[in-house]
């Protein structure tokens, strides 16, 4: 396999879009979530192949679950691209579902694939590229006018002032300065209002065009689907308080650090496991590229959102920062070519991502279209359940780092069993915390988050233990992989 | 060097430059927040050196034949 071909399996539309909107939002970690998403695969191209021993019904049940826990993230960005157009999300998980089923079959769709996916990356870039341009921003000009900004506010321009846009998802809205805010779709809307010593909860059954007064502090509860309208020049409800607070996140903190290398472990074993090592030679040089070239363009996304239309996050949706920001950058006419260019190169990455992922399927449980059928079709059913897409992206990477790892290291089949059993047993109890305990103490939280930090060490740790103690391999081998 | 042992030097140069980022982010005194030319050393190191970094070292090790 071609190390391009190789990098298709981890160059998801929901890790890049996640990425656009988490440093759009300024969230705490989007600056390691950048780079994992960049260096987890290189890790994976560069690690040597695996050897014959290293699969076994656990790791292949895993690698099943995370590919499909994978395309259920992918259908989730493809229901946020139907509301975000106007349509039902239904259609878009639908549309997702029917190519995903269908592009892989097609002949010759894995000969193409690579080469799609160079241009997918670069067709991502291209609009960044005339953004610069034209405003004649330099990324690290447009980072640093957006470090400096006094506060965050809704501009003339905006979308969520003139007709009022949809939430992608639910959200918890809390106010910096009093606002009016116009629903434009009928329904309950939930303000907590914290100015008295006791918090006041109130719930307003209000129709459409009718408006909310909402002081410093309150808090919106909003459904997914809703349309509200907000004032122009106010605050950005849920966006960091200054222009400093969106570069250096207040929420940054020791105490982070295990979230932290949860993500980032998390990040590493999916690719461990699902990226398959490449044939090596001068034209492996295009996997790592067209891997940077992807991220940067994601970061770059998330950088320049930020800097034109820091609203472009408030909805939730993944996609905002990237189909919105040519339009209100450059105006409709040079904008709207672009956005489409941005949205096809992205309904070019799901294909080239598909058609890895079955690959990989195949690779691991078979090459049965009734087992790829089963994927697709569960995957676009998750997308019913209200989910935030990175949460089931990392349960997806997480699951096939616990389990499908530890072969890697085992000296033989029996014993990367063994390993797969401990880090799959391991994950699961992890991951069901919250639902058994929903109070659990705060420390467990990253645990409970990002289950793969102790689940794939262990796995690992019984696997070496058990080959050192049954004499079957070389306890301190490097990993290996296919 | 042989091979084998490039690779492994390349993966754990590779998650150095990974655990770099959450380290210089979460230290105490943040010197990620330290600004370089208006950028904070956080993202130059995460958004440009790391990166760079990072794929010079994967394609070095990819593009060597043989094992």
């Amino acid at each position: 396999m071609t190390a391009l071909a190789a990098a298709a399996v981890w160059l998801q539309p929901v890790l890049l879009a996640t990425l656009a909107l988490r440093v759009a939002a300024g969230d705490a970690d989007a600056p390691w979530l950048a780079l994992g998403a960049l260096i987890a695969p290189l890790v994976a191209l560069v690690a040597p192949p695996r050897r014959a021993s290293g699969s076994n019904p656990v790791a292949a049940a895993a690698t099943a679950a995370a590919v499909t826990l994978v395309l259920a993230a992918d259908f989730m960005v493809a229901a946020d691209a139907a509301t975000l157009l106007g349509a039902a999300p239904w259609l878009g998980v639908a549309l997702a579902a029917a190519l995903s089923l269908l592009v892989p079959l097609l002949p010759g769709a894995r000969r193409v694939s690579a080469p799609a996916l160079a241009i997918a990356a670069g067709a991502l870039l291209l609009p960044l590229v005339s953004v610069a341009l034209t405003t004649g921003t330099a990324p690290w000009t447009a980072w640093s006018r957006s470090g400096l900004r006094p506060s965050l506010t809704f501009p003339e321009t905006s979308g969520w002032v003139r007709d009022g846009e949809r939430f992608a998802r639910p959200a918890r809205l809390t106010f910096a300065e009093g606002q009016r805010v116009t629903t434009l779709t009928a329904g309950v809307y939930r303000v907590v209002e914290r100015d008295a010593a006791e918090p006041t909860v109130r719930e307003w059954r209000l129709a459409a065009g009718e408006t909310l007064t909402l002081r410093p502090g309150d808090e919106l509860s909003v459904e997914a689907g809703a349309r509200l309208r907000f004032e122009a020049g106010r605050r950005v409800p849920g966006a960091p308080a200054s222009g400093i607070a969106w570069a250096d996140a207040p929420a940054r903190s020791p105490s982070m650090l295990p979230a932290a290398f949860g993500a980032l472990a998390t990040l590493v074993g999916g690719a461990l496991a699902l990226v398959p090592a490449p044939r090596r030679g001068p034209s492996a040089a295009t996997g790592p590229l067209v891997l940077l070239a992807a991220t940067a363009a994601a970061v770059g996304w998330g950088v320049y959102a930020a800097a034109t239309a820091p609203d472009l996050a408030l909805g939730g949706s993944l996609l905002a920062p990237i189909l919105w920001l040519p339009l209100r950058a450059l105006g409709p006419r040079t904008g709207a070519p672009l956005a489409v260019l941005a949205l096809v190169a992205l309904v070019a990455l799901l294909l080239t991502a598909v058609v890895a992922l079955r690959a990989r399927l195949a690779d691991a449980a078979g090459s049965a279209p009734a087992r790829w059928a089963a994927a697709v079709g569960l995957a676009a059913a998750l997308t019913a359940a209200p989910l935030d897409p990175w949460r089931v992206l990392a349960l997806g990477l997480g699951v096939a780092a616990a389990a499908g790892t530890p072969p890697l290291v085992a000296g033989g089949r029996a014993v990367g069993l063994v390993g797969s059993i401990v880090g799959a047993a391991v994950f699961v109890a992890l991951a069901a915390m919250p639902l058994v305990d929903p109070a659990m103490g705060s420390w467990l939280e990253p645990l409970a988050r990002y289950p793969a930090l102790v689940a794939m060490p262990l796995g690992w740790a019984a696997a070496r233990a058990l080959s050192a103690m049954t004499g079957r391999g070389d306890a301190t081998q490097s990993i290996v992989r296919k | 060097m042989s091979v084998p042992r490039g690779r492994r030097t390349a993966i754990a140069v590779l998650l150095v430059l990974l655990a770099g980022a959450p380290l210089l982010a979460l230290a105490p005194a943040a010197p990620g927040a330290v600004r370089v030319a208006g950028v904070s050393l956080l993202w130059w190191y995460t958004g440009l050196v790391a990166p760079l970094l990072a794929t010079a070292i994967t394609i070095a090790v990819l593009v060597r034949r043989g094992e």
